[in-house]
């Protein structure tokens, strides 16, 4: 307990001050006054009017005795300490740069003792407790994929409580935010907040012999068959010698080894070099690239010599070549419908005149233009993302020497469907060949296969094709109702992975099974349709049609091509990474089920089909894939359910999500170890020390002495007592007192 | 002796042979339901093809020349029977004034033409130097009852109607006529196309293979691009604008700059 004497608590500060000055003032002129006369009785008055001056003091001031219990509090300090993952590359070679930070901010609070220090950990987002992430206790490595300091300065700002009264950032410098080229405004903006000095201790002074890929970026986004110019950014660091390096991209494709798209050769200065690569991706969707340099000698961190990225690649407009056999009236429509989504590009080659045909006419007076077979089915192929061959005779225009080109395009991404009539399937040379191997149905290839079944036909959806998501819109238009179409082409076995839709009412497989006449399936990376009908066309042109203003051909068509293109709303399901995928942790992907594939208790419906998600490796394609069961959906549950993966070692990834045994719905994903955090593996003191300049804090090595110059503690009372040392009216007694006395002395001297 | 007793059998089985040939194509599998039906309207008192024997013909001329499948038996159909919008072309001729039409008549059409369908109206009735009949005047009064947010234009030979399948250069039929045809375009699709040719005229031939009706004043040649004309019009209905596509633009270029052929 302190105890101490002050004025009364109700005298302002200036009135205090006004009483003291008039004090002195009348003391010294009393002084000054007296000792000049030097006549009898000096002396006395001198001391009556000086106890009289003191007495008028303390009747204003009226003196109390104050006794509190007080304590001293230090200063709030945060102590923001890199969690990225970049605080995971080693440090001279050998402990990770941790070790340092962690003996950095130990030295930091042995030599602090009076400040409170509170130590974070920053590098997505708010800052939270060092060795919690978001809630969860996390292991001791780093894990945040980026350093981004500006973002937790904001949260501590933005924060309700206690304002800190310094900030001590311990980090190796190498943050996303503030980036490489901030300015000294934009570092003092980041202070301007909290108003306070940002010290900072740099972990680590000296680079590690490394070569790495340190940036790509990509001009624009990627759109399929559309060069994309990617600017590759290289380095060499740590005394690596390295005049140039050489740099692939590659992608990576389910249906073989990585592609290879684009090298350049690099020559650096500086240990910094760029070059320009262009790209062309073919398929669009999410798409798995491989940026590579072949590292010098010396490389002490393998894992940032090649950077696994994910392209979103987008479809300026659907590629699609159109083949038709002979015009018909389903030609004219799909053609029409082609032709009337401007989302489409469609190129088409009909066969208006065959060799029995007599036009009776000179070659100049017709039309008609040779069908380019070769060119179409070798050097563009590539540039369509769906083939359509409708009615089509393999045959007679050579298109039987292109068809295992035709089946490896499937395979590679590439859309296929084979729509009906006299001359498909069967009729058409199909069976045995490479092409039919990729149809999702078999076709029975034996001398005398029947091609066709000439009896009208109304097809019958099948519990499958109701829960389609493809054929929800035209179920919705027509509900069960199909027009009669005159025959089907005979279709054989579904094929594993294939799904039947409609299929024939009363016609069975050799298996037993309702023989398809509308199927869909995966292939390799492709996917395909066999549609066993040249009649689609009377969903437009039927009582049917005109009932239902045509739109049903429309919508049949738009789910077929939607899902041949993997349109997000005819999938069978979705899947995403709740966050980017890091190498040898574990990974979340997340399931969604639309809400066509929603538990409605029928037997098409997921709720009664085993959902199974299947991670394969895309560039070590022998390993076994990683399978997980997705728990059911009961009525009522979310639509979305997260799946956590076992821990992948850094790779490219294709996930496949089978409903059932229908087709799949695919998600392609990049792993990586250090990802952009490991890129550049060079630290940046120079950034923490213009920081620490900015906002008037300062700057340290974590090998120096740590003690910084934090704010002093501040006094707190806990308890206080305020006791007048006399009451008011006995001050003001004793002021008249005391001036009485000095006036009966100053009388008895004969003065006034 | 021999050979005029091997005569008789050789003789004959040529002329089987020359049928056998001659016969048309039929639709193998899948019947004919998605070829090219020449569907004679009935509508406004019309009770049949201006010439009878036209559509089969122009079926028979289109299997025979192209790849194209037609139905050599073609159908015809009332305005107001719920059938009309069965298929995408409908064509009525006559050379009579039309009745006014009924209001069933128009609803059915309208749902017709709503779908896409195209309908040929083949004044048969046109007068040599190509003058419209009273059906042909008529038969445009109706139709813009049935249309009437829409008026014909002409389609000269840059339409892609005149390159379907021949390059032509006008419009032909019975009668020379106007060298153009006119059209009711909508959505950029030709739905109505208005002849002044009587191409019906031109394409009906007897059961005894004669030509039915004198094609003045071109004669035989005119009839053949009168022919051309049609089969260019039953490919437009089966390809719509596919010749206008960009991959034929260079070959057709060419070949415009070529002499006319027959």
């Amino acid at each position: 307990m302190h105890e101490r004497l002050a004025v009364n608590g109700d005298l302002p500060l200036w009135a205090t001050v006004l009483a003291c000055a008039l004090a002195a003032l009348s003391l010294g002129v009393l002084l000054a006054s007296e000792l000049r006369r030097r006549e009898r009785g000096g002396p006395l008055i001198v001391a009556t009017g000086l106890l009289a001056v003191v007495g008028l003091l303390a009747a204003v001031a009226r003196p109390v005795r104050i006794a509190a219990r007080e304590s001293v509090i230090g200063a709030k300090v945060i102590v923001l300490a890199d969690t990225s993952r970049s605080m995971a590359l080693p440090q001279n070679g050998t402990s990770p740069r941790t070790v340092v930070r962690d003996a950095a901010i130990g030295e930091i609070t042995k030599k602090a003792k009076e400040a409170r220090l509170h130590v974070l950990g920053f590098g997505d987002g708010a800052p939270v407790p060092l060795g919690e992430s978001k809630g969860v206790t996390t292991p001791s490595p780093p894990s945040a994929p980026r350093s981004d300091l500006t973002s937790a300065l904001r949260a501590l700002a933005a924060s309700a409580e206690e304002r800190p009264q310094a900030i001590v950032v311990v980090s190796d410098g190498r943050l996303d935010d503030p980036g490489e080229d901030a300015s000294r405004e934009q570092l003092q903006a980041l202070g301007r907040d909290l108003k306070v000095p940002i010290h900072t201790v740099a972990t680590t002074a000296v680079s590690p012999p490394d070569a790495s890929v340190r940036r790509v970026a990509a001009a624009g986004a990627a759109v399929a068959h559309v060069p994309l110019p990617l600017k590759v950014e290289v380095g060499c660091a740590g005394g690596l010698s390295c005049d140039e390096l050489t740099v692939t991209a590659r992608e990576l494709r389910e249906d073989g080894p990585p592609a290879l798209l684009a090298t350049g050769l690099s020559h650096l200065k500086d240990g910094k070099g760029t070059v320009d690569l262009a790209v062309t991706l073919d398929r669009a969707g999410a798409r798995i690239l491989e940026i590579a340099i072949t590292p010098p000698g010396g490389d002490t961190i393998p894992e940032n010599d090649r950077r696994l990225l994910t392209f979103n690649v987008a479809r300026e407009r659907v590629r699609v070549l159109h083949v038709a056999g002979r015009p018909t009236s389903d030609v004219r429509a799909l053609r029409q419908w082609l032709k009337s989504d401007a989302s489409v590009d469609v190129v088409a080659f009909f066969i208006l005149r065959t060799q029995s045909d007599t036009p009776n006419a000179r070659q100049e007076d017709l039309s008609l233009i040779p069908f380019p077979v070769d060119e179409l089915f070798t050097e563009h192929l590539p540039s369509f993302d769906a083939v359509v061959l409708q009615d089509f005779d393999a045959q007679p225009y050579g298109l039987e020497r292109h068809l295992p080109q035709l089946a490896r395009y499937v395979k590679a991404g590439g859309g296929l469907i084979m729509v009906g009539g006299q001359n498909s399937f069967v009729a058409g040379g199909y069976a045995n060949t490479p092409l039919a191997e990729v149809l999702p149905v078999t076709l029975d290839g034996s001398p005398g296969a029947t091609a066709a079944d000439v009896a009208n036909v109304t097809p019958a959806w099948t519990d499958d094709g109701r829960a389609a998501p493809l054929l929800s819109p035209l179920h919705d238009i027509v509900g069960e109702e199909l027009p009669q179409m005159p025959g089907a082409n005979v279709l054989g076995e579904v094929r594993p992975g294939g799904l039947v839709l409609w299929a024939h009412p009363t016609r069975t497989t050799k298996s037993g099974a309702p023989m398809p006449i509308l199927a869909i399936g995966d292939q390799g990376d492709g996917r395909s349709i066999a549609l066993g009908l040249d009649g689609a066309w009377q969903l437009e042109f039927s009582q049917l049609g005109a009932r239902t203003s045509g739109r049903g051909y429309g919508a049949l068509w738009d789910g077929l091509l939607g899902w041949l293109m993997r349109d997000p709303r005819f999938e069978p399901g979705q899947l995403e990474l709740v966050a980017p995928c890091v190498a040898d942790t574990r990974t979340l992907l997340r399931v969604r089920l639309p809400s066509a594939s929603a538990p409605k208790d029928g037997p098409g419906d997921a709720k009664s089909k085993d959902m199974i998600l299947e991670v394969r490796r895309l560039d070590k394609q022998g390993e076994a894939p990683v399978r997980v069961e997705v728990p059911k959906r009961t009525p009522g549950s979310s639509s979305a359910v997260e799946i956590a993966l076992p821990p992948l070692a850094a790779g490219g990834y294709t996930a496949r999500l089978k409903l059932g045994a229908g087709p799949t719905t695919r998600r392609d994903f990049a792993c990586e170890s250090g990802g952009d955090e490991w890129a550049d593996s060079r630290p940046d003191r120079e950034r923490l020390r213009a920081l620490a300049s900015a906002t008037g804090g300062s700057f340290h090595d974590a090998t120096d002495d740590l003690t910084l110059p934090l704010p002093k503690p501040a006094v707190v009372s806990a308890e206080r007592h305020v006791v007048p040392l006399a009451p008011p009216w006995a001050w003001t007694l004793a002021a008249a007192v005391a001036l009485g006395i000095h006036w009966f002395a100053r009388r008895r001297s004969g003065l006034s | 002796m021999t050979f005029r007793r091997l005569a008789m059998p050789l003789t004959f089985a040529l002329a089987l042979a020359a049928l056998i040939v001659a016969l048309p194509r039929p639709a193998r599998a899948f019947g004919d339901v998605g070829a090219f039906d020449p569907r004679v309207l009935l509508v406004g008192g019309v009770t049949g093809a201006a010439h009878a024997s036209a559509p089969a013909r122009w079926s028979w001329e289109l299997v025979q020349r192209t790849s194209a499948p037609g139905r050599l038996k073609p159908t015809q159909v009332r305005a107001d029977d719920p059938s009309v919008v069965d298929a995408p072309f409908l064509w009525l001729s006559g050379d009579r004034s039309l009745n006014v039409f009924t209001p069933q008549e128009v609803s059915g059409l309208r749902k017709f033409f709503a779908l896409g369908g195209i309908l040929l109206v083949d004044d048969a009735g046109v007068s040599d130097d190509g003058g419209p009949s009273a059906f042909g005047r008529s038969a445009r009064e109706q139709i813009a009852r049935v249309l009437p947010d829409t008026s014909p234009i002409a389609l000269g030979p840059d339409h892609v109607i005149f390159k379907t399948f021949y390059l032509l250069r006008r419009a032909e039929g019975r009668v020379a006529g106007p060298k153009t045809l006119d059209a009711i375009v909508r959505g950029g699709q030709v739905q109505v196309v208005f002849s002044s040719h009587d191409l019906g005229g031109a394409l009906a031939r007897g059961a005894t293979g004669a030509w039915e009706n004198p094609v003045i004043p071109g004669g035989d040649v005119q009839r053949e691009r009168a022919i051309r004309l049609a089969v260019n019009i039953a490919m437009y209905t089966l390809c719509s604008n596919y010749k206008d596509d960009q991959v034929h633009a260079p070959f057709l270029m060419r070949r415009r700059a070529l002499p006319v052929g027959p």
